[in-house]
């Protein structure tokens, strides 16, 4: 078919021209019948000649309803059919029409999809619901959240799915001017939740997840409450001794001795105490450590090795299996620490007659320093929170052996300082065995150092 | 005209019942937890809310009980949305028993921490059995909200675990008991805790059976594994 350029003149000419034209072959038809066979054939001619435009006429109009009824119906609608004469016209039109729909339908579509993406990629979640607070639509943020699964909860109360009692009673108070905090008994999941009004008697959900927000909260509170408590211990003890010494001035020098000892003793306790949340507190706001100091494995060891037999006074064995070579890069006075701390909590727990063996090996992958005893081992339980400040598997116990309970807390700080980590494995009955792992960045031998 | 107004009131009544009763296992839900959380952490604070909310469970009950009674008389209701009344009352009284398994199991922890600490090992056996229950429950009203059908059909084979955990829990205990004379009081103890719990995952079992009965119709209760899936098919 041939294209027609719109433009409003040539659209009416193209429109009517062929409609005139196909009048005028009829007439002129009809007046040559009636002028050759007679009046009567003359008119004849015409009503046929005119039945024969009508029905022209029909069978396109029948063919535009048929297009129009298959293209609502289906996605991809049928190609329209060609015209002929003014319908060339209307179908040309037409297509044009149905093409301007489709790509407007398509850039909708694109910015929807665009819109609903970027609130997927969202962190918080969102929910819209409707007029009845039915879920309309949300994020998978949202569904996480709650539970939901938009293909399958679309259109369902969200009262009957969020059915923490705090949200519901938030949801018919219908005050949102403060946001509500959903607490989790068990704790995996603690939410912020907001209701926004939208349009009008519509509204938006937002919901935050606030569990690690909860948890440094908690941690904070218990970590306040366990220094109190650490630092009170001591001081009641030394405290009570005072007392005791101004209430009974005549009391025996021998006894006098004996409490002046524990008080040195408790003072002593507070004194690691303190030197340890300092170190603490100056390892985490210290930036990493510089690479230019090396430390000799060998000189590092051999030292913590003496510390720890005079630390045993022979009550254990204890073995080692030096890589001689290594050096390690970083802060030498902080890998001492942490690789002593280690060392010496081995000792501290493990029974007499115990066999404690020492481990030093390096690999492309970096250098693992291991400490394994033969002690009581340690439940499965704790593991994760052995590195935690005051955490201590047997309360009674670790008071016992004078640990602060910081001291694993200050070895994972240090490796992780110095880019590497520390393992714990254990078994109860067996024994324990740490481990601290340097990256490679962190080792080298020292035939190349030196 | 009137007809649709009737009928579509009727339903608004309807929706809200079961939304409430929703909301009162929300809060029965959140019961348990707060139960299992005294067991579990020997957290102490827990112990007023569950005061307050055993309270306010029974109110509910009584409420939603009335309720039902009421839309049965005036409406009438026929097929799908009776089943749907008729679960809803029974269920109703399943969360009640809920509510009143979680206040044992809170009393019986905190007469435990009373007695003081008699350590015995075992406990994680009953962790896993309460977070099975929880999750039951949790699904089980998921399903009724939902009327899902083949969510309900899982929760009632999962109650067969719940079965065992308590079977091993108590061989355990056992063990203990005659072992050690003075663990007696405090495996007594444990054991009514895990028998609650056992009470628990078989009251969130009749609550999905309830779901399967108002979507399907078919009644599924005493119903061997076979018919259920069945039921749960069709």
């Amino acid at each position: 078919m041939g294209r027609i350029a719109f433009h409003p003149a040539s659209f009416l000419r193209s429109f009517w021209i062929p409609i005139w034209f196909r009048f005028g072959v009829i007439a002129f038809f009809a007046t040559m019948s009636g002028f050759i066979l007679g009046e009567r054939w003359g008119y004849v001619t015409a009503i046929l000649g005119l039945s024969l435009l009508i029905g022209f006429h029909l069978y396109y109009l029948k063919r535009v309803n048929s297009w129009l009824i298959n293209s609502s119906l289906d996605e991809s609608p049928p190609e329209l059919p060609t015209g002929f004469g003014a319908w060339e016209t209307v179908f040309f039109e037409l297509r044009r029409a149905r093409k301007r729909d489709q790509r407007r339908s398509a850039e909708v579509e694109e910015t929807l999809n665009r819109f609903i993406e970027a609130s997927s990629a969202l962190p918080d979640g969102i929910i819209i619901l409707d007029l009845a607070d039915r879920i309309e639509w949300c994020n998978p943020s949202a569904c996480t959240h709650f539970g939901l699964d938009l293909a399958r909860d679309r259109g369902f109360l969200i009262a009957n799915l969020v059915r923490q009692p705090a949200f519901t009673e938030y949801l018919v108070r219908a005050d949102f001017s403060e946001p509500l905090h959903i607490p989790d008994p068990s704790s995996t999941l603690s939410l912020t939740v907001q209701f926004l009004p939208f349009q009008q008697n519509r509204r938006i959900i937002l919901s935050r997840d606030v569990t690690r927000f909860m948890r440094v909260e908690a941690m904070r509170r218990d970590f306040i409450a366990n220094v109190s408590h650490e630092l009170r211990t001591p001081l009641t003890v030394v405290g009570g001794f005072l007392e005791q010494m101004v209430d009974q001035p005549d009391i025996s020098n021998q006894q006098r001795a004996r409490i002046h000892a524990l008080m040195l003793d408790q003072s002593q306790r507070m004194q690691r105490l303190i030197e340890d949340l300092i170190t603490l507190s100056r390892l985490e706001s210290q930036s990493a450590p510089s690479m230019e100091e090396s430390i000799s494995a060998r000189i590092l060891v051999s030292q913590l090795l003496d510390e720890a037999g005079a630390l045993s006074a022979g009550r254990h064995i204890i073995e080692s299996h030096i890589d001689q070579s290594l050096t390690f890069l970083g802060a030498g006075e902080e890998l001492r620490s942490a690789f002593g701390n280690l060392l010496s909590n081995a000792v501290r727990y493990t029974p007499a007659g115990g066999r404690i063996s020492v481990a030093l090996s390096a690999s492309d992958a970096g250098a693992v320093f291991s400490v394994t005893d033969s002690g009581p081992g340690i439940a499965p339980e704790h593991l994760p929170r052995l590195t935690e400040r005051f955490y201590r598997v047997d309360k009674s116990r670790s008071r016992e052996t004078g640990g602060t309970g910081l001291g694993l807390a200050i070895v994972k700080h240090i490796l992780a300082r110095h880019g590497g980590r520390l393992d714990i494995e254990s078994t109860v009955g067996k024994g324990s065995t740490f481990k601290a792992l340097l990256p490679a960045a962190r080792v080298a031998r020292a035939a190349l150092a030196a | 005209m009137d007809q649709t107004h009737i009928s579509s009131q009727f339903d608004a009544d309807l929706e809200d019942i079961r939304t409430r009763m929703l909301q009162m296992g929300g809060l029965v839900e959140q019961q348990v937890r707060a139960a299992i959380a005294i067991y579990a952490d020997s957290n102490l604070g827990h112990q007023e809310t569950i005061k307050a909310t055993e309270v306010r469970i029974n109110q509910m009950e009584i409420e939603l009980d009335d309720r039902c009674t009421h839309l049965i008389v005036r409406r009438q209701p026929a097929a799908g949305d009776l089943r749907l009344v008729m679960a809803i009352v029974k269920t109703i009284t399943d969360l009640e028993r809920i509510g009143d398994e979680a206040d044992k199991i809170a009393r019986y922890a905190i007469s435990m921490q009373e007695r003081g600490q008699v350590h015995l090992p075992g406990f994680s056996d009953i962790h896993i059995a309460a977070s099975t229950a929880v999750s039951m429950l949790k699904d089980a009203l998921d399903a009724f909200a939902r009327l899902d059908v083949s969510m309900a059909g899982n929760i009632v084979l999962q109650d067969k675990h719940i079965d065992n955990e308590f079977r091993s829990v108590l061989r355990q205990l056992i063990t203990f008991m005659m072992e050690d004379p003075r663990t007696i009081s405090t495996a007594l103890d444990i054991i009514w805790i895990a028998k609650a719990i056992e009470r628990i995952g078989d009251h969130a079992q009749n609550i999905a059976e309830y779901v399967i009965f108002v979507a399907k119709g078919t009644d599924v209760r005493h119903a061997s594994k076979e018919t259920l899936e069945q039921a749960v098919a069709s």
